[in-house]
């Protein structure tokens, strides 16, 4: 059930996704470094490890990654 | 009202003008790029109350190739020194067990969460990632890791291709990756709920010898993991971006921990034997993600959740939000709370009772029992001269495992079988 | 996000001409033209929407006019810090240096007294009004990093005296990385840059300069093949009080517009953002224009 509530979610916005948006000009916000979505790199690299380590899921925000005899 | 320098004016002017153009070249890139480089280096300390505690250096280095190419390196060193739950529990007796390798062993004090303290392990992974602009609107990219420890070798492949849509406010990602794990225990992989052979039970030293090796069985296993995540990432406005993901894997192999065990007790709540744990040969997993981030006028805003679940029927709910505030151009201060929330394997159980048929599987480590997390940190960063930025975060990570519905027979109940894990962690980090 | 611009909505008209593509839009309160010696007219789009991105990301971020935007947010910062970027940074860097090297004449916290002097044919401003928008010049009292910008209440910081220069200059040099070999002249209201040559064996660019005796049309023609050229001058904005006609350039310093400067000045140099603060250091300096501008050793052309 909330499988099929969040992929309906999902297809929702992305065909929503065609109205939304700004010019390229107006990306000087967005731009910042501070706005990457990888601009913590290193945060999230070490804290996805630690999860990895300690609970018993992982991945979400990129690819679930392994290489380790943690989990 | 003569301007003073007179011939010096245009040739003073020109400078400035190739100063003011040349620097602001990068001024719409995102990534600063003096001399194309771009190095992020951190040191971090981890540390468990009376358990756990490990070092991780990472250092990443990333270089642009024109406007289209970037590669990006990584190296990781982290050691582990420490002790961890086995998986048995607490009992009023003082417990002893043999350590991993057959030699030797150690003890529990009475009351006590009995902890391995045999991990001492450094670990090296280093990986390449290539990405690669092909167009206006396709872009592609391509990596390999392999990370190194005692007992644990990892090797990976990964690739993905990314559409934009829409101006590029919409873009569309694929990205896969195949992991090849193999893992030759320390002292040969247990075979799955042979009991713990105790030195104490045997007269003499050849026959505990021969009965450890009874539970043993040589050579190294592997696990296979096949990844996938689809994703799209949405600018809402000047100011929001909006990203959902959705994950899919397969891992297939040995995933069960060589070093845990189980304690298979009597009516009492005694402990009888202790079991090597099983896990299954197979996991498929799905996690659904959402995100989204706002650029304020002094700050960054985030806030993410994620869900998981998968056929060992481990679900979990994982919210997160990173607050960042400017107090001034060069100096941030940012506050991270993470609340997760996981529901147990379904071979999950704290204990095995002596007289039931044993199950196909179990375990009875709790990082995949019920179990509830708590994250607060907070980190201050400074912005340097050049470039380059300073930051400084400590944070405090509890763990709180949950009994899922399992009766304490006897003794059990006056033990505290899931007791909280508290643990600290403190990084520095240094890019330019 | 990608690394590159894209595809603008706005609106550019393309027209084929025998030497090329001539391409037009209007931004920064201008007309502004492209024209591109290639025969691709794919590529003489590609350029126009690089373009007009360019100089819409600009003028969106650096207008006196936009409500909100990141100047705005800087001159209503009332007295307390502004983060700041690189490319903000870098222009307020630029700024301090025109200031000094024009001994404070240039100066680009003039907005207050420049809102005096609205040159619609009204009426001079009142001298007590003059002395109190004085007082509030003083680029000085600017300070600023890498990262932030502080000025007391009340100042406000106006890029309109570079920042067309600038975006001809910021376009030419987006066009000439991504086609190195293609010869383009970037044309804002006057303000022109062409960083690739136009090749010794073709002819050159020609450029008309106009007399502001007899507007719209061309009274001497430039021949150009590389390089920048801008034009500062009185020709269309002016007050004219008992006779004596009051040019455009104010000077900070007296707080009236500079006595007996040229007309029109035009000149050539590597860059329009050199070009057009030379040429407006030429104004400043009122009856000197033409000696200051021969001291420089650059080319040049005055009306007077």
């Amino acid at each position: 059930m909330n499988r099929t509530i969040i992929s309906i979610a999902i297809a929702v916005s992305l065909s929503a996704c065609s109205s939304l948006g700004v010019e390229p000009w107006e990306k000087d916000q967005l731009a910042r470094a501070d706005m990457a979505l990888d601009s913590e790199k290193l945060d999230l690299a070490l804290d996805d490890h630690i999860y990895f380590s300690k609970e018993g899921s992982s991945g979400g925000r990129s690819l679930a990654g392994g290489g380790c005899g943690c989990n | 009202m003569q301007l003073k320098n007179r011939s010096n004016i245009s040739k003073a002017l020109a400078i400035a003008s190739c100063s003011l153009l040349g620097h602001s070249a990068q001024a719409s890139a995102n990534t600063e790029k003096p001399d194309d480089w771009k190095v992020d280096a951190a040191i971090m300390y981890y540390g468990e109350e009376d358990r756990v505690q490990a070092v991780e250096a990472i250092g990443n280095v990333q270089k642009a190739f024109g406007d289209e190419s970037l590669l990006d390196m990584k190296l990781v060193v982290d050691s582990l020194t420490g002790a961890s739950a086995s998986g048995a529990v607490a009992q009023s007796e003082t417990q002893t067990f043999t350590r991993p390798s057959g030699n030797g062993q150690y003890e529990t004090a009475s009351g006590e969460t009995p902890l391995d303290d045999t991990f001492q392990d450094t670990r090296v992974q280093a990986s390449a990632n290539w990405a690669e602009t092909l167009s206006p609107v396709w872009k592609t990219n391509v990596g390999v890791n392999g990370s190194k420890e005692f007992d644990y070798f990892s090797l990976g492949l990964n690739g993905g291709v990314e559409r934009s849509f829409n101006k590029d406010n919409t873009t569309l990602a694929l990205s896969g990756a195949y992991t090849f794990d193999s893992i030759d225990p320390v002292g040969g992989r247990p075979v799955a709920f042979s009991s713990m052979a105790l030195r104490a039970d045997y007269d003499t030293e050849e026959e505990y010898r021969t009965a450890f090796d009874m539970t043993r069985m040589a050579g190294s296993e592997d696990k296979k993991t096949m990844d996938m995540m689809l994703s799209v990432t949405q600018v809402l406005s000047r100011r929001w971006l909006f990203q959902a993901n959705y994950g899919l894997s397969s891992v297939s192999g040995y995933m069960t921990d060589p070093y845990k065990i189980l304690s298979q007790v009597n009516d009492t709540g005694t402990t009888q034997s202790y079991l090597y744990e099983n896990r299954p040969d197979s996991r498929l997993k799905h996690s659904f993600y959402m995100m989204t981030k706002g650029a304020l006028d002094a700050g960054v805003i985030d806030f993410s959740y994620r869900y998981t679940t998968d056929d060992w029927d481990l679900n979990s709910h994982t919210l997160e939000t990173h607050y960042r505030y400017y107090f001034s151009g060069r100096f941030y201060g940012q506050v991270h709370l993470r609340y997760y929330q996981q529901q147990a394997a379904n071979f999950y159980r704290p204990f095995l009772m002596a007289g039931e048929p044993l199950p196909e599987y179990a375990s009875a480590d709790y990082r995949i029992g019920d179990m509830t997390t708590y994250t607060l940190g907070l980190k201050f960063g400074q912005r340097l001269s050049g470039g380059h930025e300073m930051s400084y975060r400590l944070e405090y990570y509890q763990q709180n495992p949950e009994n899922s519905g399992f009766d304490l027979v006897g003794q059990l109940q006056d033990h505290d079988l899931f007791p909280e894990v508290k643990a600290i962690i403190a990084q520095v980090s240094y890019s330019f | 996000m990608s690394i590159q611009e894209k595809t603008a909505s706005s609106g550019f008209e393309l027209t084929r001409r025998d030497w090329g593509y001539l391409g037009h839009f209007r931004a920064m309160a201008s007309p502004c033209e492209l024209l591109m010696a290639t025969e691709d007219e794919h590529l003489a789009r590609e350029m126009m929407n690089v373009a007009t991105c360019e100089a819409m990301r600009i003028e969106q971020k650096f207008s006196r006019f936009i409500e909100g935007n990141p100047l705005w947010k800087i001159n209503h910062a009332a007295g307390t810090p502004s983060l700041i970027d690189n490319e903000t940074a870098s222009l307020l860097q630029f700024a301090r240096q025109c200031h000094q090297l024009s001994d404070g004449r240039f100066d680009i916290s003039a907005g207050p007294l420049m809102k005096l002097w609205r040159f619609d044919g009204s009426k001079i401003p009142d001298l007590a009004d003059i002395e109190r928008a004085r007082a509030l010049v003083n680029f000085s009292k600017v300070i600023f990093d890498e990262h932030q910008v502080q000025f007391p209440d009340g100042m406000s910081l106006d890029f309109g005296g570079i920042a067309k220069e600038y975006g001809v200059d910021r376009v030419a040099y987006l066009l000439a990385e991504k086609w190195s070999a293609i010869s383009v002249l970037v044309n804002f209201g006057g303000d022109i840059a062409c960083p690739v040559s136009k090749g010794a064996g073709n002819a050159p660019w020609q450029v008309g300069i106009e007399n502001p005796q007899r507007l719209d049309s061309a009274a001497a023609l430039l021949e150009i093949r590389q390089g920048a050229l801008a034009t500062s001058g009185d020709t269309r904005r002016f007050i004219e009080k008992n006779g004596q006609r009051f040019g455009h350039i104010i000077d900070p310093r007296t707080g009236y517009p500079v006595v007996k400067a040229p007309r029109s000045v035009t000149v050539l140099a590597p860059n329009s953002v050199t070009a057009g603060m030379l040429a407006t250091m030429a104004m400043l300096e009122g009856e000197q224009a033409e000696i200051f501008l021969s001291e420089q050793e650059v080319e040049f052309k005055c009306f007077r």
